[in-house]
């Protein structure tokens, strides 16, 4: 039973009603979800929506982009371009134009592609709470959430050079639909080899996870299919894959290599 | 808390209702406005059938906390007809035999609107992406893809 739904016109009135004990909502894609099922476990909201914590800006390759941005403005975006491919590969239109940036980083997998991204990228988070505000790598907060009270404000990210970036997402169906694997990179080449390698891997883990054994088979060699098979079946390592209705954690590890290379070779 | 008086435009109507805390768009649409197009399916966001227009775009109006929206602008089925005449994707839906049932018909067409609306020469593929957040469990998805198309046809001058 919700007994009181906040919509702040502040940050600072945002994070004294999640100090107080609200359930924070940003796009209410999951939350209202709850809500309708009689399952959300707080009687108070807090919506994110007004809270003046949206937009995109950039300087320079430098992104910044507001938690309450919906990935529907990120896959409109002309600078964010090169995440069109995955935010569209994420739900539908009318989830897309609710469903938020902040918010897809709190999503359980096999959802929450963004934050898969926002790990390749090495994305760092704003996080504002009651004793002032931090910043954080993205990965710290994949594994450990943020504290009561504490509101994400933003993630900023360095847009990759032209031809670094990486995206493949298996799933039952084209369009809308979980992920099995989910892989999104930058790895930078040079001479023909890979010189740096950041990969990270949805779908097979209870949270958006690094690649690091892949990463290790690729530097100093060509992004070549035989090279590929080996990284992507050291990636087995780096996984917990899970089984759900999408698929079984063996069918997951069995099928990641193949994916890992797709994610490079098409 | 009780419950909180809402302010929305609502197919060009201003409408003042109130909510108890927690209600969703859809709900408000249903329960305090009568407007009955919009349909509540799974709840979930899962099957598109209230799909509504909020603010220009494309939305699950069960996902919608309506409190935090007090002040916007919704466009439903029942505010596409003009004059009392079908608009060209209503007419094309039903020209084009694309209802079976007609549980997900409100949701598809107000997705095909917020298509059309950007994109007014869609490809096949643009509307099949479109609605795939709307299920038809009568799987008469060749008809509806279709009748997207030809609306988006009548609709070019």
């Amino acid at each position: 039973m919700i007994t009181a739904v906040r919509t702040p016109e502040s940050l600072a009135a945002a994070v004294g009603h999640a100090a107080a004990g609200g359930r924070l909502m940003a796009g209410g894609t999951v939350v209202m979800a709850q809500v309708n099922s009689g399952s959300v476990g707080s009687p108070e909201l807090v919506s994110l929506r007004r809270a003046g914590i949206g937009g995109i800006s950039l300087d320079g390759s430098a992104a910044r982009i507001g938690a309450t941005t919906t990935l529907a403005e990120v896959e409109e975006s002309p600078e964010l371009a090169f995440l069109r491919d995955a935010v569209r590969s994420i739900a539908s239109p009318a989830i897309r134009s609710l469903a938020t940036v902040g918010g897809n980083l709190f999503v359980p997998q096999p959802y929450g592609d963004l934050a898969v991204c926002l790990l390749a990228l090495d994305a760092t988070v704003e996080i504002a709470g009651p004793d002032g505000s931090r910043e954080v790598p993205v990965d710290v907060v994949l594994a450990n959430g943020v504290a009561p009270g504490e509101v994400v404000t933003a993630v900023r990210l360095a847009v990759p050079a032209p031809g670094t970036w990486f995206y493949h997402k298996a799933m039952r169906r084209k369009l809308n639909s979980a992920a099995i694997v989910a892989v999104a990179a930058v790895v930078g080449t040079a001479g023909g080899v890979v010189t740096s390698a950041r990969i990270a891997l949805g779908g097979v883990a209870p949270r958006p996870v690094r690649a690091v054994s892949a990463e290790g088979v690729l530097i100093g060699r060509p992004l070549e299919t035989d090279v590929l098979d080996e990284a992507g079946r050291a990636a087995r390592g780096d996984i917990e894959p899970f089984d759900d209705a999408y698929a079984s954690a063996w069918y997951r590890a069995r099928v990641l290599p193949v994916h890992l290379r797709r994610a490079f070779l098409g | 808390m009780a419950s909180q008086v809402v302010n929305l435009r609502v197919n060009e109507r201003s409408r003042e209702f109130l909510a108890a805390p927690g209600t969703s768009l859809l709900s408000s649409l249903r329960d305090a406005l009568g407007l009955m197009a919009a349909k509540r399916g799974c709840a979930q966001g899962s099957c598109g059938t209230c799909t509504v227009l909020l603010d220009g775009r494309p939305v699950m109006s069960c996902l919608v906390a309506v409190e935090t929206v007090d002040g916007a602008s919704v466009r439903t089925l029942e505010g596409v007809a003009r004059d009392g005449e079908l608009d060209e994707v209503q007419a094309a839906f039903l020209e084009g035999f694309a209802t079976q049932c007609g549980f997900c018909t409100a949701g598809m067409i107000m997705s095909a609107e917020a298509l059309l609306d950007r994109n007014p020469d869609p490809t096949r593929e643009d509307v099949v992406e479109a609605i795939s957040g709307n299920v038809c469990r009568c799987t008469g998805y060749g008809p509806i893809v279709d009748a997207i198309l030809d609306a988006a046809a009548r609709r070019r001058p």
